[in-house]
């Protein structure tokens, strides 16, 4: 129950007002018990619907986005057409390219995926209707978990000693040194990036060679 | 002499990989160096270190840890898998997947915190069992001599591990540093188990520790570098101990007396070695050097002067920096140039010059007819291109595949030939006869299998085999002009010569101590040049099957010191076939024009004296001049061939070309800069 100061004194000032302006003299007014009381109870009424009323507005606003999201997935997965095709059980179908899968990953949400029990590791076998014969369904799921402690532990090495914290710096200024305080001083050493502008010079050596051969300067 | 047009080739853009692992095998005296690409290489320490076997790697592949079991080799890769090697074949025998958990160390340390064990049996590795699981990663491991206690290194502490009941012992804590390094975790890179009981470890924040494992405390701790100590290995007598750091320094400890003639011995500080510019990943300690590797691909060993008697080659420092085995292959006849890089091959055309002069005028660039990538992940093992310059070929560990092509002015046809032989599955090396008719592929058990090349396709002709032997790889090949004779050079350091017409093994020459590093016969005398890598060189006469008279006089008189102290194996040798008396050799950093009929120089006589017989008289000349005339005026060389007209190509990697694209150095700061 969370009292409202400010509104309790704002009805006995109220009330004091009017006794002021009746007399000073005169006793007191009788407040009656129950109105106070009432009012009491109607601020914290108040309170409590305006409390209810903010929940269910927020409630209303995570079920918007909740179908915002719905939606935009249900846009990004596969046609339902396609997904179910790959539910299905094994059709038999003798063909020349049952022995030649090519292992084509078709990357379906895995909720999907669990619902269906039938999906194992053995899924080459699988040929649906729509799928070219070559094609097959494959899980990712199985093969990333592996990958990812091999890439954890060398992103692990690789942040602890090329990451931030270490003192790390180019080979060019490696290089820039060594000729400072070598024997024969030399200028610091600067890297040619020989890609900048390869468009542009391949450009130039095409139209250098046509004018060259347009003025038929080179017997051809 | 004679002039040369030479073609300078700076536009193969090899980059060797990084060094992440060293083994050393005492008993065969063999350097195990694994490579951030997942190849292998194999180096023969006491023969001046000459690379004798490479397992090339695959895509994406990372070896973590490499070991030496008896004569059996086992890495560990990041990937997940323990690997053992078919030295003798030169290629992965197989593959556990270890459960689809990385490793750290090689055998035991996984990134999830559990150490597993594995029995090394036969002809395979199992799995034992796990010990007890830990909260943070294992990063190094240890085994103590007796094989009871495992000192695992992980974030911010030390464990050691009994082995029997699998539950941890001890628990150290390491510092954190002080500064900013506060707030990250210290890594404990690696961990040495002694057998007195002393762990000593490196780790992150720069410090070489040493801990008492009866007790679980700190014993001493040094402070090395600012950055990580990275890599950490003990000699075999346990008394030194070196630490490879991220600066790229190499530091010693010794364990000796501080005072001399007392017993209390302690470990102490020595040396420092700066030989590298980036992180050092690995360093092993052979008998009388220390060998050091990491990010800036060159393998480095310096050997301890204390250990050394004599001053001789072997004392010198010595740095690897590509490897011993050509990368580029010419088609003499057309002027079409092979690069063999390890995921793809290119094939370039030399450009044209005009003009005279020291430096020619450029009419036509050279230019890039061919961009080749391997199918599959494995890299490619060995290539080779026809002298016609139709046929390319290559081979990886598990396929091999031949390929026709057709240029003309303006038209490129290029097609691979799909039919082929099935003996020709995969190849240690590839070698095209000199009328382009006949490839030779290099196969397991030291045999040599040949195939006919025509219009319609390739078909197989027959196996030479050698009559007794090794079966190690072959990694030389060498093919006559005139079509008769090829020579094969193993491992083994053993010869082979076969005849064609009868496709059977001729003769043998007789096994010399060193390897070969390179060979070449004669066009008109028949004769096999061999060059070794301790630098000694001979001329086999094929037909009279004994070395030749030549070849004897330089046996006699031996070798001058100068040419015998150079550090880089010969790789190429190549004969002019308007000189018939000249031999051309290269290594890394010279040229080498050997006239056989002049007279060898002496010690006394000076070696490189090209310059001066240059200021001389024609008459003073003749008789100073002697049969080793060098050119130093190429750098980094790779590989030098004669083309058909006349000219030389040299193709050169400068190193500062391979220091553009190598990872990030440590900032260091260097007083008056």
């Amino acid at each position: 129950m969370c009292v409202l100061p400010f509104k309790e004194t704002d009805k006995m000032s109220e009330l004091t007002e009017t006794q002021i302006e009746s007399s000073d003299d005169e006793l007191p007014e009788e407040v009656a018990f129950d109105a106070s009381k009432s009012a009491a109870l109607k601020s914290v009424k108040d309170a409590l619907e305006a409390a209810k009323r903010e929940k269910i507005l927020l409630k209303e606003k995570r079920k918007k986005r909740q179908q915002l999201f719905q939606e935009q997935k249900k846009r990004k997965r596969l046609p339902q057409e396609l997904l179910e095709e790959f539910d299905k059980e094994p059709q038999k179908q003798t063909g020349p390219s049952d022995n030649k899968c090519i292992n084509k990953k078709v990357s379906t949400k895995p909720s999907d995926i669990n619902k269906d029990k039938t999906k194992t590791g053995n899924m080459p076998k699988r040929i649906s209707k729509s799928l070219p014969d070559s094609y097959t369904v494959m899980r990712i799921k199985d093969e990333s978990a592996a990958k990812s402690l091999q890439q954890k532990a060398m992103d692990f090495i690789q942040s602890r000693l090329y990451g931030p914290g270490t003192k790390r710096t180019t080979n060019a200024e490696l290089l820039s040194l060594k000729k400072k305080r070598g024997a024969s001083k030399g200028a610091a050493v600067e890297f040619v990036n020989k890609k900048l502008g390869a468009s542009q010079k391949a450009r130039i050596a095409r139209s250098n060679k046509r004018f060259i051969r347009q003025q038929k300067l080179i017997p051809f | 002499m004679g002039e040369f047009k030479v073609h300078r080739v700076r536009f193969f853009d090899y980059m060797p990989s990084g060094i992440r692992a060293l083994a050393f095998n005492g008993d065969t005296e063999r350097m195990a160096v694994a490579r951030m690409d997942g190849s292998v290489e194999i180096f023969h320490c006491s023969d001046r270190f000459f690379q004798e076997k490479i397992i090339p790697g695959r895509e994406q592949c990372g070896i973590e840890g490499l070991s030496w079991v008896g004569e059996r080799l086992f890495s560990a890769g990041l990937n997940g898998g323990i690997t053992e090697y078919d030295l003798t074949n030169q290629k992965v025998k197989y593959t556990i997947d270890a459960y689809k958990i990385p490793w750290y160390t090689f055998l035991v340390g996984c990134e999830d915190g559990t150490v597993k064990l594995f029995e090394v049996n036969e002809d395979k590795i199992q799995f034992e069992r796990n010990l007890d699981r830990q909260k943070s990663r294992i990063v190094s491991l240890s085994w103590h001599t007796s094989g009871s206690k495992i000192a695992a290194g992980m974030m911010d502490m030390i464990q050691i591990f009994n082995v029997e009941t699998g539950h941890s012992i001890h628990r150290m804590l390491a510092d954190r540093g002080v500064g900013t390094s506060r707030s990250k975790e210290c890594v404990v890179w690696s961990v040495v188990y002694l057998s007195d009981g002393t762990i000593v470890s490196g780790d992150s924040v720069g410090m070489v520790k040493l801990w008492d494992d009866q007790t679980g405390t700190l014993i001493k701790s040094h402070n090395v570098t600012k950055c990580d100590v990275l890599a950490l290995s003990v000699s075999q007598n346990e008394d030194s101990l070196v630490a490879g750091t991220s600066e790229g320094t190499v530091v010693q400890f010794q364990f000796v007396s501080m005072v001399l003639g007392k017993d209390d011995k302690e470990w102490v500080r020595t040396r420092t070695f700066k030989n590298h510019t980036h992180d050092i990943r690995a360093v092993a300690e052979i008998t009388t050097a220390v060998v050091s590797g990491g990010m800036d691909a060159q393998l480095v060993v310096k050997p301890l002067l204390d250990k050394i008697e004599v001053r001789s080659a072997a004392s010198a420092l010595r740095k690897i920096h590509f490897p011993h085995r050509r990368l580029v292959f010419c088609a003499r006849n057309s002027g079409l140039m092979l690069f063999q890089y390890p995921g793809h091959l290119e094939l370039w055309r030399l450009g044209e010059s005009e003009g005279k002069g020291s430096s020619l005028f450029v009419k036509r660039n050279p230019e890039k007819l061919l961009h080749l990538k391997v199918k599959g992940e494995d890299h490619i093992r060995c290539s080779a291109v026809s002298p016609c310059g139709e046929w390319i070929v290559y081979s990886t560990a598990s396929s091999l595949r031949l390929y026709r092509l057709h240029y003309q002015r303006f038209l490129f046809l290029f097609f691979q030939i799909s039919k082929l032989p099935k003996v020709l599955s995969s190849a240690n090396q590839l070698c095209f006869s000199s009328d382009s008719s006949h490839l030779f592929s290099a196969s397991t058990q030291s045999s040599v299998h040949i195939v006919s090349l025509s219009q319609s396709g390739c078909k197989f002709v027959g196996t030479l085999k050698p009559k007794s032997g090794s079966h190690q790889a072959i990694h030389l090949l060498a093919a006559s002009e005139d079509g008769e004779w090829l020579a094969s050079a193993n491992s083994d350091h053993e010869v082979h010569i076969y005849n064609l017409q009868t496709r059977k093994a001729h003769c043998t020459v007789p096994v010399y101590s060193s390897a070969v590093t390179a060979m070449g016969i004669h066009p008109t005398t028949n004769c096999l040049f061999m060059m070794y890598a301790d630098q000694q060189m001979c001329e086999y006469s094929i037909e009279q099957k004994q070395y030749t008279d030549w070849s004897r006089t330089v046996q006699r008189k031996g070798l001058h010191r100068l040419w015998m102290e150079r550090d880089t194996p010969c790789l190429n040798v190549m004969f002019n076939p308007q000189n018939p008396s000249h031999v051309i050799l290269h290594d890394t950093y010279m040229l080498c024009i050997i006239d056989q009929s002049l007279p060898l120089p002496d010690d006394k006589t000076q070696f490189y004296n090209q310059l001066t017989l240059k200021s001389l008289t024609e008459d003073q000349r003749k008789s100073h001049s002697h049969a080793f005339k060098v050119c130093k005026t190429f750098k980094d060389i790779l590989c030098v061939e004669l083309i058909s007209d006349q000219s030389l190509v040299v193709v050169e990697r400068p190193l500062e070309d391979v220091a553009t694209q190598l990872p990030a150095p440590i900032k260091q700061k260097k007083f008056a800069t």
